[in-house]
């Protein structure tokens, strides 16, 4: 077993610089090396374009580097001079364009430098691993594999790995753990077969929906809901995903898809030429990146949305879908594919089909159904994989469809006999095997996943909007399980309930689930609706009941751990301030965003973030740059875009932990929590001296300023102007010593205050309504 | 024979003291509306309605009206009284100046209006429509159809009707299936049969125009597919004279329990000749911005049959002499004592009289609101505005037609015997104020518009206008030496309508049933508290008043009533607070069997 180290990798367009970046996001020191540019002028850089690729890195959005910090640990370099970076390199990938000769050139150097036992893989996605190893030396052949990283490599979870007959054994398990745990990848091992596991099966899903689509005249705005939520697809559909992929590149992977796979391959059916997309890639209408797609914005008409006509190739107004077989089938998909309309048989054309195809892949691409659930839900965002979807229509219904239907049925739908792909037995998940027998699907070591303890369990305590659960070792785990984990009174009744339960029952407390954000804040529906109907009383207990609990959170005898991941806003970024400790996982995305709605941190955020940066010691002594790092990050709503921004916003503390892979984040939350146990001792209340008034008026004529160049609006100097008042104590000086409370009481009385307010409840409003601040 | 004098006073304490109507020349638009122009058209329409409308209300409830041969004639009288009130300009006080009309502020309109409803609800139906007509029209129809057929609907020439009901269909307006075909001429050939339409066919004008919901064949299904058409009963030459009878005609009208010279008819539509008023398919976006005035209307007939009732109930009670007081005698040179020293009978004089009152200051305060949300100057203040009128029309219609027939009830009570007789009038009214709680939207589809969307909107925006408002009240005054006494009582009500809010609200999201349950008894407790909040307001007012110097029975009366009403009506708040919180289980989980 090596561990990784040093990594390198080779090619630095999108793919290969965007998998540098996550290597360095991991903390590991990476070499990108690419061409010497072709057209370099006399004295120009030679490594121009790493160089190039890193720079545009820090520029784009989403970023690929989730800290100016990571980005330093990416040297860039040129593959003529700097090949002898690559010696000390425990990994190296390529990721130069899909072409055999140029792989096999670099493979011949790359051979030449490198260290015994240094791995290296591509990136491919066209080219056959044996291919790729074809007349190479033995040394490069057991130390190669195929590492598919999916675009963009920050953020898409899926990696494939494929093992050519000569690769050692620990070459895989050494990449993969790299893989698994520094780039929090899920890894997929598939085998050396064209397209592996995700795109074998997307491309042909794809491709189905817009043939049938085109061939039938559809409506683009009806596919993609039909091709959508129903199935648990990402409501961008299918042509808002080919807008995103780009148009361009549909007739390449098609064409090599179609070369590689053999004939008699369903493929090939499908891959039926759609005249119009070579019309629109040939003016340019090559998706998002080009002038629009199937969707653009028509800004000669003043943003208007359009949507192509697949029957006429002209752009008309886009309109919303309302597709009856959708309602009709929104909770059965039977019933979705048994609509007698053109939606209905559309349905069944395309999914019946993908899912049919997938079948048949078992065995080919990969031996295991759950390789192909978690590639489709991992590489497509789909939220359930294609033998989750047939489990839901039924295995023996699904096979009489395909009957009905014509297509052919695949050896594991044979196998399966009527029975599920997947069963829970006696609280484990279980899936069938190519043999016929349903096995326990196991986890890695180092993986707890709450879905498990959930099937396994019943909740120690629970109500509509939380709940909390017995992960073992003592270790309780508390759960939101609200809309979109929003934070309400249930919530804070239940962790009320939780404290007194874990103090005599447990040893430590996790707060943590498995939604996709861990809690967008407080529930703002609930809140307007009170405020509009002037229940002040109601609020102001709300406020004061999440100040009491948050607070005998933080004082618990029992080590508290939060362990976010997605969004933690508001509430929910104060719940993680008043925790011992923080596992973040590294894709976390946390604030104190309440001023975006007219209000402020009114659960101890004000108050935490203060003496978070007052224990600072790097900060020149006097109040304010503390003050006004604290008001910044307040007044202006700021987000970490990852646990290691939040970790420069002081949000995290130094002893506390990221995670990068989201499957390990409990385990690690839970260790952690398992490591302070010992001895632990409540923290010492903080005190304050704060500044008062004389810094508030500090503070607005900086605001001030911001309002006189436009950049804060006049509502702005309100908020401001509150969020100032607690921070600087209101009627206080640096003589006197304030407590915790006395800070709670500043920040209930200044949120009570902006919340009676017209214009904080317009912001409200905006929000709701819209999903956007608004800037009155 | 029951009489008619219009409320003035108390219609100028509502417009000028209540409600500053003085402010209305600070809107665009109203520079002219002082009181020298807005008082002598209250005294001239008082003067209409007591001297022509009123005289043959009882008349025409006994003619009716007759239908031979397709034609329908209206009672005697009702085409010399319709000369008169379309000469006197009375069908356009309320349009717009471009098209002939006067312009007159909606709260003024809303006044008059409440007047023409004491004095003949029957007759008020036919202008009544017209003026339906004319808002959708004037909103939604093209320059075109506005220029060619305007003019006439303002100035009373002609009239209009609203066809939406069909015999399968009258809420659920999905249904629908008549039909407007495409023709070449950019014209479409409705047919279909529609049914209730007031005013479909009469004697009062030359011409009719009728607007008409109907499908296009191949629109989309259900409420999105329905458009708005209209069809003349005789086409219109260019120079706007009238030519050949279009194919639409009336089959029958209906035998009613009241309103009965009113003609609610059958209208057959043949192949008719009619136009797109909007877009396609945009029908009931059109047909709305008529509907939530008509419903503020119907709130109004509520209240104008109410006050004929009770004044009449007040004549009565004085004159009448039946047994002696129970505390002794009180008129000793009488045989008897006049029956208003009794209890029950000042309950019934006094309920009518706070229901009365408080809801013509709700009709005041959403008809100048409607204004602002036309006519003022700022966006946020005109969105405020119109908020408020969009959560209290639902409340306008049903409260103040279910406490007008309760007024017109107690009215008949007052009367014992000589009320259930028709000689004295005061069964009429009960009659007449049946209807209003039924058309334009049953008072129960009113009470699911309040809590299915009214509530709801802007996550409680619309609510917002009431609930601060209200509550910023409460604050200022409760501890207040004088208004605590009013202050208080209110205070308690609108935090059990806080609660049944915050209640209908949180089960309604995960079960509508549980809404549409309680949403009647939540209405009520909503009106109430309105109105509760209103009498503290006037209370106040008349206070004022009298510390002023004008220490008249009129402001005396306001104080006491506004008692009363604390003490007397109020309290239902309690009950309706209780059976909203009691969910609906017992309604729902019935079985049908058992019924």
């Amino acid at each position: 077993m090596v561990d990784i180290a040093k990594v390198a990798v080779i090619g630095a367009g999108v793919m290969g610089a965007g998998i540098a970046a996550q290597v360095a996001n991991s903390g590991t020191p990476v070499v990108l090396l690419d061409i010497v540019p072709r057209d370099l002028k006399e004295g120009g850089d030679r490594s121009a374009v790493a160089k190039g690729a890193i720079e545009k890195m820090l520029k784009t959005e989403p970023a690929a580097f989730m800290s100016k910090a990571a980005a330093k640990l990416v040297t860039p370099g040129n593959i003529e001079d700097d090949l002898a970076l690559l010696a000390d390199c425990d990994w190296i990938v390529e990721a130069i364009v899909e072409r055999l000769d140029l792989k096999q050139g670099l493979y011949a150097k790359i051979e030449a430098v490198r260290k015994d036992g240094s791995i290296v893989s591509s990136n491919t996605s066209t080219i056959p691993l044996a291919t790729l190893t074809g007349g190479l030396p033995a040394r490069f052949a057991q130390d190669f594999c195929i590492t598919h990283f999916f675009n963009p490599p920050r953020y898409m979870r899926l990696l494939e790995v494929v093992k050519g007959e000569a690769t050692r054994a620990d070459a895989i398990a050494d990449v993969s753990r790299f893989a698994d745990v520094k780039l929090g990848k899920s890894v997929v091992a598939c085998k050396d077969r064209p397209g592996f596991i995700a795109n074998r099966l997307g491309v042909m899903w794809m491709q189905a929906a817009v043939v049938e689509a085109f061939e039938r005249k559809m409506d683009v705005e009806d596919v993609d809901q039909i091709i959508g939520r129903p199935f648990g697809i990402p409501k961008t559909g299918v042509f808002g995903l080919f807008d995103l992929v780009g148009l361009d590149l549909m007739p390449h992977v098609n064409a090599s898809l179609a070369a590689a796979l053999p004939e008699g391959d369903m493929f090939h059916e499908m891959n039926r030429p759609v005249p119009l997309v070579p019309k629109m890639i040939a003016e340019g209408f090559t998706g998002r990146k080009g002038k629009g797609g199937f969707y653009r914005v028509n800004r000669e008409k003043g943003k208007r949305k359009e949507t192509i006509d697949l029957a006429t190739g002209d752009y008309r107004v886009t309109k919303k879908a309302d597709v009856e077989a959708v309602k009709v089938g929104s909770r059965s998909l039977a019933k979705l594919f048994d609509h007698d309309s053109e939606a209905g048989r559309y349905a069944w054309a395309v999914m019946g089909r993908t899912l049919c195809y997938a079948a048949l892949l078992v065995g080919d691409a990969a031996d295991e159904i759950e390789s192909f659930d978690e590639a489709m839900r991992l590489g497509y965002n789909w939220k359930k994989g294609p033998f989750e979807l047939i489990d839901q229509i039924g295995t023996a219904e699904f096979v009489r469809r395909l009957e009905a239907s014509g297509l052919p049925v695949a050896p594991i739908l044979r196998t399966a006999a009527g029975k599920p792909f997947y069963q829970i037995v006696d609280g484990k998940r279980e899936a069938l095997e190519l043999d016929g027998r349903h096995n326990v699907m196991t986890r890695p070591e180092g993986v707890l996943m709450l879905e498990d303890v959930k099937l396994a369990s019943q909740p120690v305590l629970k109500n509509g909007s939380a709940a909390l659960w017995d992960v073992g070792d003592g270790v309780a785990c508390f759960e939101f399980t609200s809309k979109m984990n929003s934070l309400d009174p249930d919530i804070i009744a239940l962790l009320q309930k939780s404290i007194a339960k874990v103090k005599r029952d447990f040893k430590a407390l996790v707060i943590y689930n498995e939604g996709s954000q861990f809690s967008v804040g407080a529930n703002l529906g609930l809140a307007l609706f009170a405020a509009n109907i002037a229940a002040w009383p109601e609020i102001e207990n709300l406020i004061a009941s999440g100040q009491q609990t948050y607070k005998a959170l933080k004082y618990a005898p029992f080590p508290v751990v939060a362990a976010p991941s997605g969004m933690a806003l508001g509430g929910g970024c104060e719940i993680l301030l008043h925790s011992d400790a923080i596992q973040a996982h590294a894709e976390t995305y946390t604030g104190l965003v309440e001023v975006g709605v007219g209000l402020l941190p009114g659960w101890g955020g004000c108050k935490e973030m203060l003496a978070r940066w007052a224990k600072m010691p790097k900060l020149p002594k006097g109040p304010m740059p503390l003050l006004a790092q604290v008001f910044e990050m307040i007044s202006t709503a700021k987000v970490a875009k990852s646990a290691a921004e939040a970790r420069e916003m002081l949000i995290l503390r130094p002893a506390d932990g990221i995670t990068m892979n989201r499957y390990r984040l409990l385990a690690d939350a839970k260790a952690k929590a398992l490591s302070m146990v010992e001895g632990y001792q409540p923290p010492e209340p903080p005190v304050f001296r704060l500044a008062g008034r004389s810094a508030a008026a500090a503070l607005a004529m900086a605001v001030d300023g911001f309002w006189r160049q436009g950049k804060a609006t006049d509502y702005d100097r309100v908020v401001s102007a509150a969020v100032a008042k607690v921070l600087t104590g209101a009627d206080t000086d640096m003589l006197i010593e304030l407590t915790e409370d006395d800070l709670y009481d500043l920040e209930r009385e200044a949120f009570m205050g902006l919340v009676k307010t017209p214009g904080t409840l317009a912001r409200i409003e905006h929000m709701l309504m819209t999903g956007k601040p608004l800037r009155n | 024979m029951p009489s008619y004098q219009a409320p003035l006073r108390d219609m100028r304490f509502c417009l000028y003291d209540l409600f500053d109507g003085d402010d209305l020349t600070s809107l665009p638009g109203y520079e002219d509306f002082s009181r020298d122009l807005i008082d002598p058209v209250l005294d001239e329409a008082a003067k209409l309605c007591e001297e022509v409308l009123h005289p043959i209300n009882r008349s025409g409830d006994e003619e009716g009206c007759t239908f031979e041969n397709g034609v329908v004639r209206t009672p005697k009288g009702f085409k010399e009284a319709y000369d008169l009130f379309r000469d006197g300009g009375w069908t356009s006080i309320a349009c717009d100046p471009a098209y002939g009309g006067q312009g007159l502020p909606a709260v003024v309109n809303t006044l008059v209006e409440e007047m023409i409803c004491s004095a003949n609800l029957s007759f008020g139906m036919y202008p009544g429509l017209s003026h339906g007509a004319y808002v959708s029209l004037s909103s939604h129809g093209s320059d075109a159809l506005k220029e060619k057929y305007l003019p006439k609907l303002v100035d009373g020439t002609w009239s209009g009707t609203m066809c939406l009901t069909e015999p399968h269909c009258g809420t659920d307006l999905g249904l629908l299936r008549t039909a407007a075909i495409p023709q070449e001429d950019g014209s479409y050939a409705v047919t279909g049969t529609k049914i209730f339409i007031s005013a479909g066919e009469h004697d009062l004008t030359e011409n009719i125009l009728h607007l008409v919901l109907a499908k296009i064949p191949g629109g989309p299904k259900g409420v999105k597919g329905i458009s708005l058409f209209l069809v003349p009963k005789f086409f219109v030459g260019d120079d706007g004279s009238i030519g050949a009878r279009n194919a639409v005609a009336c089959g029958s009208i209906e035998h009613k329990m009241g309103i009965k010279a009113s003609a609610t008819c059958v209208m057959n539509f043949d192949g008719a000749k009619g136009w797109l008023i909007g877009e396609p398919h945009k029908g009931l976006r059109a047909m709305f911005a008529m509907m939530n005035t008509e419903r503020l209307a119907v709130g109004v007939q509520g209240l104008g049959l109410g006050e004929a009732s009770r004044q009449n109930a007040v004549i009565y009670a004085k004159e009448r002499i039946q047994m002696r007081s129970l505390s002794g005698t009180k008129a000793p040179d009488k045989a008897a004592d006049p029956i208003i020293v009794h209890p029950d009978v000042r309950r019934m004089l006094l309920t009518q009289k706070a229901y009365v009152e408080g809801c013509r200051a709700l009709a005041v305060w959403v008809a100048k609101s409607l204004d602002v949300a036309k006519k003022h100057p700022d966006a946020e203040t005109r969105k405020e505005a119109d908020d408020l009128v969009s959560l209290l029309t639902p409340i306008v219609k049903a409260l103040m037609t279910d406490l007008g027939s309760e007024v017109a009830n107690l009215g008949v009570q007052v009367f014992g015997g000589h009320g259930y007789i028709r000689e004295h009038g005061q069964e009429q009214y009960v009659r007449d104020a049946r209807i209003a709680q039924i058309y334009e939207g049953t008072n129960g589809i009113q009470s699911l518009d309040l809590v299915g969307r009214k509530m709801p909107d802007g996550a409680g925006r619309l609510l917002r206008r009431f609930f601060h408002p209200v509550s910023e009240y409460v604050a200022a005054k409760v501890e207040d030496e004088v208004m605590g006494e009013f202050v208080q009582p209110l205070a308690k009500a609108f935090v059990r309508l806080q609660q049944a809010t915050a209640q209908v609200a949180r089960v309604g999201m995960a079960k509508p049933d549980e809404a549409g349950a309680a949403s009647v008894d939540y209405l009520r407790l909503f009106g109430l508290t309105a109105l509760a909040y209103l009498w503290c307001r006037m209370a106040e007012v008349a206070q004022a008043k009298i510390a002023a110097g004008e220490d008249d029975a009129f402001h005396q009366g306001k104080i006491a009533t506004a008692r009363f009403f604390m003490e007397r009506l109020l309290p239902e708040t309690s009950a309706r607070f209780s059976m909203v919180m009691a969910g609906g289980k017992s309604m729902m989980a019935f079985p049908d069997e058992a019924f």
